[in-house]
């Protein structure tokens, strides 16, 4: 089979989406497709065409067990060494993990708090970014000595899918540097690669730009400033 | 199923926030995701593989599978519900196609006889699934053999033999009314602006 003419490929891709392809062919075209960006083309916009009938399909509720199956397998996926995704997403697994700690500590802070003589809080930063409508739309905030900056949406925003969203420090005096890409929604954690009192140390404000999906080619903010606010440091 | 359109838009918006949160390991909206689409794509499994162990199986594996990959899902630029649908019925089609291999794996009485007792048939679900008024007069305007193939083949997962035997047809009379049908689909869904 010669996949290189458009056309051919074009009717093998509609052939694989409605599923009538053999087994072997199904696998072959699969693998063709993870190294040709045009046959994945293909088949997604056959997708699109063909896929939106298998809403007229009458839903079935499956069984509870198929929920509790898939929380078990992740879950054990999750703790298990060298995955992807505890790489990738380090810092978030270790932000759940403190969600996940969250009454525990509330407690241990509940002791603290209640056993005088009443220490000073811990050393914070906080910013709160704003867009023009003066709403916050995201909170960052970090520890003195610790290098963990901690994003949230405050409401789900929309950069649009080929857009994200970048945060910068903006330093009293020279460029903006960039400290990573913001959430849409829910929260993450940048690394920084000093405590973030260093980090922050002559910034007196944060911003969110506009930028092309994974952030600025430039290392400079190249979109539109969407939210900003000053950095408080409560110590 | 008609679907109020501003609904349906409000419904993928939802899907994609739910999706992007999901990609941040958020494990509630994980779960919402779930809730608001499984019982379609449960649906789905259960008519092309006809058995509710292997539907419940490739449920749980497509899950699994959108847990560790919801982050590519921007980079597909579908439709939440066009993504998760494709990921289920992959599986579907991989795990069928699997047990057809040099097989005569299904008892062609048997199978002909579970075909016709699904309801509603497969044929009904092509027109129906062509509410939206393009799409309707696209799918209306193919020959009865190839409305009935393509039907088939989409909501039954027929390979090209099965449906031969299926509508007692030759194997290449059958692979033309796919083949044109298909073509007419897309020259018309294009020619509409329906497909992104």
């Amino acid at each position: 089979m010669n996949y290189r003419r458009p056309e051919r490929a074009d009717a093998l891709a509609a052939q694989y989406v409605l599923g009538t392809m053999s087994a072997r062919a199904r696998a072959r075209f699969a693998r063709l497709a993870r190294a040709d960006p045009a046959l994945a083309a293909a088949i997604r916009a056959w997708e699109d065409r063909l896929l939106p009938l298998a809403d007229s399909v009458p839903p079935v509720e499956p069984p509870e067990k198929i929920w509790t199956g898939i929380l078990a397998r992740i879950d054990r996926t999750a703790a298990g060494a060298g995955s992807q995704r505890r790489t990738a997403w380090a810092a978030v697994s270790l932000w759940r993990g403190l969600a996940l700690t969250g009454f525990a500590t509330a407690i241990a802070l509940a002791l603290v708090l209640l056993s005088p003589p009443l220490e000073r809080p811990a050393a914070t930063l906080v910013v709160v970014l704003a867009g023009q409508d003066a709403k916050p739309a995201l909170v960052a905030s970090a520890e003195r000595n610790g290098r963990l900056l901690t994003i949230k949406a405050v409401a789900p925003l929309s950069p649009g899918a080929d857009r994200s969203l970048q945060l910068w420090a903006l330093p009293a005096v020279g460029n903006p540097r960039p400290l990573g890409l913001v959430p849409a929604s829910g929260v993450v954690q940048i690394a920084l690669p000093v405590d973030a009192g260093t980090a922050l140390q002559n910034v007196p404000a944060l911003a969110v730009s506009l930028e092309p999906r994974g952030g600025s080619p430039t290392g400079l903010p190249t979109g539109p400033v969407l939210y900003s606010g000053p950095v408080e440091r409560l110590y | 199923m008609s679907v109020d359109p501003a609904q349906q838009l409000e419904r993928s918006a939802r899907l994609m926030e739910l999706l992007a949160r999901t990609a941040l390991a958020d494990q509630a909206a994980f779960e919402q995701l779930y809730r608001m689409t499984s019982p379609h794509l449960y649906g789905v499994a259960l008519r092309i593989l006809r058995e509710s162990a292997a539907a419940e199986e490739v449920l749980q594996e497509s899950f699994v599978n959108v847990w560790h990959h919801a982050g590519s899902y921007v980079a597909a630029r579908s439709q939440p519900l066009t993504w998760l649908t494709s990921i289920v019925r992959n599986r579907c089609l991989d795990r069928l196609r699997k047990h057809d291999v040099d097989t005569v794996s299904i008892d062609d009485e048997d199978h002909a006889m579970t075909i016709a007792d699904r309801n509603p048939l497969p044929l009904d679900l092509l027109l129906s699934g062509a509410e939206a008024g393009a799409v309707r007069r696209c799918v209306e305007a193919l020959d009865a053999g190839q409305k009935q193939a393509i039907a088939l083949a989409f909501y039954q997962g027929l390979s090209h033999s099965e449906l031969a035997r299926h509508l007692k047809q030759p194997l290449g009379t059958v692979k033309s009314w796919i083949r044109r049908g298909l073509e007419r689909l897309k020259t018309c869904l294009d020619g509409a602006g329906i497909a992104r």
